[in-house]
């Protein structure tokens, strides 16, 4: 296993483990359009944003819109992205179209913002793992030096979703391994593929922390200790508590 | 489903806010699935959450072929009447 969770009292996978090894090297290192500075200060504030009195009574508005105020933050982030952050934290349910087009209009670029999103999205799908087993949360790993590659896919553009996307016959490699050549490309698999490095890594995760993408369909033999059944409920169950419509 | 109540519960906890409301379920579901079964359907949980996010912070909409599949329970649930319906 690797060291990750060596001391925890539980035994955790060694393939997740690994999944996790390589997903917490990734938020640390320089991305497409952050540095591994910047990453790891998202990934902090990921886990700050719990404990954020502004976040707490907007949650708590009929309208989070209603409610003015500044985040209470670690003071390492510019204020929008913090608000992102934030956001994408605690209230997913209830962003909209029109609070992200402020978002970008505030200067925040689209390809920074959805690599913002999935630092986010990395730190939650382990710490809430991390949570339901009891764990405390794994240490934030030292950043690592080196510059975005600023990168930007030439084929991304505007489609059905708020950001733009890479449609498969746009592609090229970038999405390869991600993107199946049998059948159209769910739209969650296109959501950040305006930074393909960051579809990669979450994939990965969702290739052992869920399931491979071959086997989510296969009903003729179980993956995990638990049921396709089971883990379809819990699915189900989540996203209906985070009122996720898609 | 067997277990699904225990199932559920379990994923309202971890989702909740108090920590000391976790333990019951948690511990129920360890009794019932055993350690890799609770594994398994914390990292289900923890997926899930992160996924969730990246949905409805990237806008994107229902595929054409789901949302007509889903068009008539959608409808009996009411859940169009939600404002993400519209990405739809």
């Amino acid at each position: 296993m690797t060291e990750l969770y060596a001391s925890t009292p539980m035994a955790i996978r060694d393939d997740l483990a690994a999944a996790h090894a390589r997903a917490w090297a990734h938020v640390a290192r320089p991305g497409s359009w952050w540095d591994g500075t910047t990453r790891v200060a998202i990934a902090g504030e990921t886990r700050n944003a719990s404990s954020c009195s502004l976040c707490r009574r907007r949650k708590e508005a009929l309208s989070p819109f209603a409610i003015e105020g500044t985040h209470d933050s670690l003071g390492q982030l510019s204020e929008i992205v913090v608000e992102v952050v934030h956001r994408v934290r605690t209230d997913p349910g209830r962003l909209s179209e029109r609070w992200y087009r402020g978002i970008v209009a505030s200067g925040l670029s689209e390809e920074q913002y959805v690599e913002v999103v999935s630092v986010v999205a990395h730190v939650v799908a382990i710490d809430t793992m991390a949570r339901g087993l009891g764990f405390d949360p794994l240490l934030l790993t030292r950043p690592q030096p080196g510059l975005p590659s600023r990168r930007r896919p030439a084929g991304a553009k505007p489609g059905g979703a708020w950001v733009p996307w890479l449609e498969p016959a746009d592609a090229g490699d970038a999405m390869a391994g991600i993107y199946p050549a049998d059948r159209p490309a769910a739209n969650i698999r296109k959501a950040m593929s305006l930074v393909p490095e960051e579809v990669h890594s979450f994939f990965d995760l969702v290739a052992h922390q869920y399931l491979p993408g071959t086997a989510m369909r296969d009903f003729s033999r179980e993956y995990r200790a638990i049921s396709h059944a089971r883990i379809e409920l819990l699915a189900a169950r989540v996203s209906a508590l985070n009122r996720c419509f898609y | 489903m067997p277990n699904g109540r225990l199932l559920a519960a379990f994923a309202e906890a971890v989702l909740g806010e108090q920590e000391t409301a976790l333990t019951r379920p948690r511990s129920a579901l360890a009794m019932a699935l055993g350690p890799a079964g609770l594994s398994d359907a914390a990292g289900v949980v923890g997926l899930f959450n992160a996924i969730d996010r990246i949905a409805d912070a990237t806008g994107i909409p229902l595929e054409a072929d789901t949302a007509a599949a889903s068009a008539d329970f959608r409808a009996a649930l009411g859940l169009d009447r939600f404002s993400v319906a519209e990405r739809t």
